[in-house]
Order: C-alpha cells, then structure tokens, then sequence
C-alpha cells in the first residue's frame, strides 16, 4: 500500500469510497429507525444463554408418549409431496399457456402471465388465511397453500424454459407434416422434460421447509405440534420437535437430490 | 400418432414409476384430508369470503405506510447483516483457503442453519429476546447464512486455483489472497445472490413479522384475527405492490451489475 500513497486516490477508489460510505449512513439510519441496535446480540446474550439453558435437554419422551407424533411428520411430508406435485402440474399447464411457442394466442397468453404474477405477488400469509377459513384448519389447507406458492414460483420460471428451448427441431419436423402438438410433444417436451423435473425436485424439499412454518399458521403437521409446544412455553419438547425438523429437512434434501441424480444423471427421459 | 404398439413399448419404462408415484399421492392425499368434494366447497367459501373482503378500507392505506417500511427494512437489514456473515462463513467453508476441519465445523453450521426454516429461529428468538424488529433481522440474517453461506462456499471452490496460486506466490499473505483474488471474482455472484435473497426477505418478512416482527405481517394477522377484513384487504394491496416493486427493483439492479460489470 505505501506506493499508493503518494499519489492521489484513484477514480476507482473514491468510487467505492462514496459507496461504501452511503450504505454506512443508510444502513445506521435504518437500524435507528427500527430501534435494532447489533451490539445488542453481544450485550444480550444472557437471554439466549438463558434459553438455550431452558431448552436442552431435549425431552424426547414426549414424542413417544404422544403416538400422534409419527402421524404429524407423515402429514408434513405429504403436503410438501401434494403441494409439489399438484403444484408442479399446474404450474407446467400455466407454462404451456403462457410460452409465446405453445400458446399462438396473445390475449390467452397476457390472461395467463396477468393470473401467474398474481399469484406470486399473493403473500402466503394471506393465503394460509384465506384457506384456513375456506377448508378449515390442517393439512388440507397447508396443502392448498402449498400449491398456490408453487404454482406462483413455477410458473414463470417453467414459462421462461419453454420459451428459451431451442426452435430449430420444431421447425424442422413442422416442415415435415407435423402437428402443433406432435411439435410440442417431441421437440419441446423432450427439451424441457429435465429443467422442469430438476425444478420440481429441488421445490420439493423447499415444500417440505415451508410446510412446517405454514404448520405454525394453522396448516397442522409438525409445526403445528411445535407450535402448541411453543405456546404452553415446554421449551424442552421444542427442542425434540426442532431436532425432528432439522432431521426431516436433512432427509428430504438427500432424497432429493438422490432423484435427482438417478433420474437426470443417465439421460434417461430422452 | 404412431401406432400403438411403438408407443406402449416407448412409455412402457415410465409405468411403474408413474403407478407408485400415484399410490403415494393417494397415501398422502388421505393423510391430509384432501378430497374434491372439500375443494369444491372449499373453494366456493373461499371465494366467497374474497368477496366478502372487498372493498378494501382506503382511508387505512396511510395507517399502513409506516408498517410497509419496517417490514422492508427489517428485510433489507436481515439481508446487508446476513450477506456479511455469509461472505465470512463462506471463506471458512470454502476447501481451497481453510483448512479441513475449520471447513468442516463451517459447512456443519451452514448445513444447520438451512435446514431449520426462518420462522422457527424467530420464535426462539422471540422467546429470547421478546418481540420487535431485532428477532426479525437476527433471523432473517441467519436465514440468509444457510443459502448465500452455501452459494457462495461453492463458487470460491470453483474458482479458478492458478489465479489464486499466483497471487501467493508473489508472496501475498491469506488476507491479500482473499482481498484481491477472491472478492474481485466472486462479486459478481454476491451480488445477484443478495438480490434473490432479498426478495425472498421481504416475503419472509412479512411472515415473521405476523408471529411478533412486528411491520405490516403484524397489521394482517391482527387485522384478521380482529375480523376486520377490509382492513386486512388493505394490508395484502399494500404488501403485494411491496414484492411486486421489490421484484421489480431487483431485476432491474440486476441487469445493471451485469450490463456495466461495474464491480469487476
């Protein structure tokens, strides 16, 4: 650095200098004006201390002694596979109506892409609500608000892959006599086939995540157990439920990566 | 089509697959409860409570400014704290700067961090620290370590060695190798991953802030539990121009960084 110093701070320098200094003043006025203060973390770690005293340990018992347990995981996991799956399938149908290649129609397109952003700006919170109400509290509503959540991720995404697949084989078997849909089914679906199974392996375990916290807004499953254990302050059951989660969490991920490799890895789709 | 025997024999690998994937589903369905018959009656009550929920309250919209800043600042803060100490961790985890058993406790945390969802670190933290706006930030900062942490990790992995190698050799010491080899290649990167991450915030943000961030996550749940509807109408209006403008902005910051490649 001591060669730098006697010359004049480089353009470059003063650059970043500005910025840098301009996230400083922003970031302390947004800290004063949300009243956070981030030494706080250090000078107020005896309250987490304190928790974490309360919290271990784990009171496995119960879990046993509550048979329902086992059946709240599997309601978890079935609605990040419902979720996934039914959400995946409409979400591929939106795509289709929605890619310029697929759908010829402007105005169906414009309905469809008007409907997708829709539902992706659509707070989950809200809908959680919503289904709460319409279906009544439990897994079915976590369900349905799982669907929604992907149908809104998804659909733009898979859209952007439909239209991004490569034209050339289209027109080519176009040219020979083909149909739009025997265009759709052997030039495009075949491109498309592992992108959009990736996608949906990979929402699949992201599913599973926000299964459990729509479980806490009344979607049941295991973070509806945890919350209860929450409410009533049995910080010892919390910390079995949270091991549980991070467990579950772990496995979907392998599963879903395992899939992944075995159903993408050898082109088997083509 | 072809003819129908081609095309038994073409899908002919693809039935057992699709047999036990709809075995499953129908598992599942029924440990949920999930039936048409609920959908449809499901469906037309949710719909009509839609209706029910208009108007929306417009002489509420002023009430929910200040919420709406908040929430987007507890959401911009998680993001700036978070994208710092995931920078940090990711350096740790990373194979080709630390050394085998830093990496490891690193990507042990990281692995930790992502695998229990925001909503859950909030409510401990809340148990911990009370409610307001820190639980938020602290977790969205953590949250932000579990995907940026891990994005990262794996980018400097790949970076390319000799660049790296030849700074070293040059007799940089491991905070000169970080500082002009690493930063300058992963900035890119970091930054079209902090502005994912940020969109993703506010979202979560708005969630948390209904379990005690407080923000307009705060003013929807207690607008419904309140059973003032119109008001909650108001609140979702206000929250979906928020993640629309956040999509909106992010996107466009995107393209600039990698129009200008500025930061290079």
């Amino acid at each position: 650095m001591t060669n730098m110093d006697i010359t004049l701070p480089s353009k470059k320098f003063k650059h970043k200098a500005t910025i840098f200094s301009v996230a400083a003043i922003v970031v302390t006025v947004a800290c004063i004006y949300i009243n956070f203060n981030p030494l706080a973390i250090i000078t107020e770690f005896h309250f987490i201390r304190d928790l974490l005293a309360e919290m271990f340990p784990p009171n496995y018992q119960s879990l046993t002694e509550n048979s329902s347990t086992g059946y709240a995981i599997l309601q978890t996991l079935s609605m990040a596979l419902l979720g996934t799956l039914y959400g995946g399938i409409i979400a591929i149908l939106l795509a289709f109506l929605s890619a310029p290649n697929t759908m010829p129609y402007k105005f169906v397109r414009l309905m469809v892409q008007a409907i997708v952003s829709l539902i992706r700006v659509m707070p989950t919170l809200v809908v959680v609500l919503i289904f709460v109400i319409a279906v009544g509290p439990g897994a079915f509503a976590g369900m349905l608000t799982l669907v929604f959540t992907i149908i809104g991720t998804f659909g733009k995404l898979f859209a952007d892959v439909i239209e991004n697949a490569e034209q050339s084989p289209g027109e080519a078997i176009y040219s020979v006599g083909a149909s739009r849909l025997q265009v759709i089914r052997y030039s495009i679906v075949p491109q498309i086939l592992p992108p959009l199974i990736a996608s949906l392996l990979y929402s699949f375990d992201v599913s599973m995540r926000t299964a459990i916290s729509l479980g806490i807004f009344g979607g049941g499953g295991i973070g509806f157990k945890f919350q209860l254990a929450k409410s009533v302050l049995h910080y010892k059951d919390m910390t079995a439920y949270i091991s549980i989660i991070i467990v579950l969490v772990v496995l979907t991920e392998k599963l879903s990566d395992y899939l992944r490799r075995r159903i993408l890895g050898e082109g088997k789709l083509r | 089509m072809t003819s129908s025997k081609y095309s038994f024999k073409r899908y002919r690998k693809l039935i057992i697959p699709v047999i036990s994937l709809l075995v499953v589903a129908e598992g599942a369905a029924i440990v949920c409860g999930a039936t048409f018959d609920k959908l449809f009656t499901g469906l037309t009550r949710g719909f009509s409570f839609l209706a029910y929920m208009f108007p929306p309250q417009w002489n509420a919209f002023s009430e929910m400014v200040e919420p709406a800043l908040q929430t987007i600042l507890i959401a911009f803060l998680g993001t700036i704290f978070g994208t710092i100490m995931s920078v940090f961790f990711a350096i740790l985890a990373a194979s080709n700067i630390s050394n085998k058993w830093v990496r490891f406790i690193a990507r042990f945390l990281i692995g930790l961090e992502r695998s229990v969802p925001e909503i859950v670190i909030i409510l401990l933290l809340i148990a911990a620290f009370g409610l307001g706006a820190m639980s938020g930030v602290v977790a969205l900062a953590l949250g932000c370590i579990g995907m940026i942490g891990k994005l990262l990790a794996d980018t400097i992995e790949e970076l390319d060695s000799t660049m790296l190698e030849s700074i070293e050799s040059v007799g940089a010491n491991k905070f000169q190798v970080i500082n002009f080899g690493i930063m300058p290649q992963i900035m890119p990167n970091l930054i079209s991953y902090t502005l994912f991450r940020f969109e993703i915030n506010i979202r979560l943000s708005v969630l948390l802030g209904a379990v005690g961030a407080g923000g307009i996550g705060y003013e929807l749940d207690y607008s419904f539990s309140m059973l003032q509807y119109h008001r909650a109408l108001t609140a979702v209006i206000v929250i979906m121009i928020m993640v629309f403008g956040t999509e909106q902005l992010s996107s466009v910051l995107r393209k600039k960084f990698a129009g200008e490649g500025v930061l290079k």
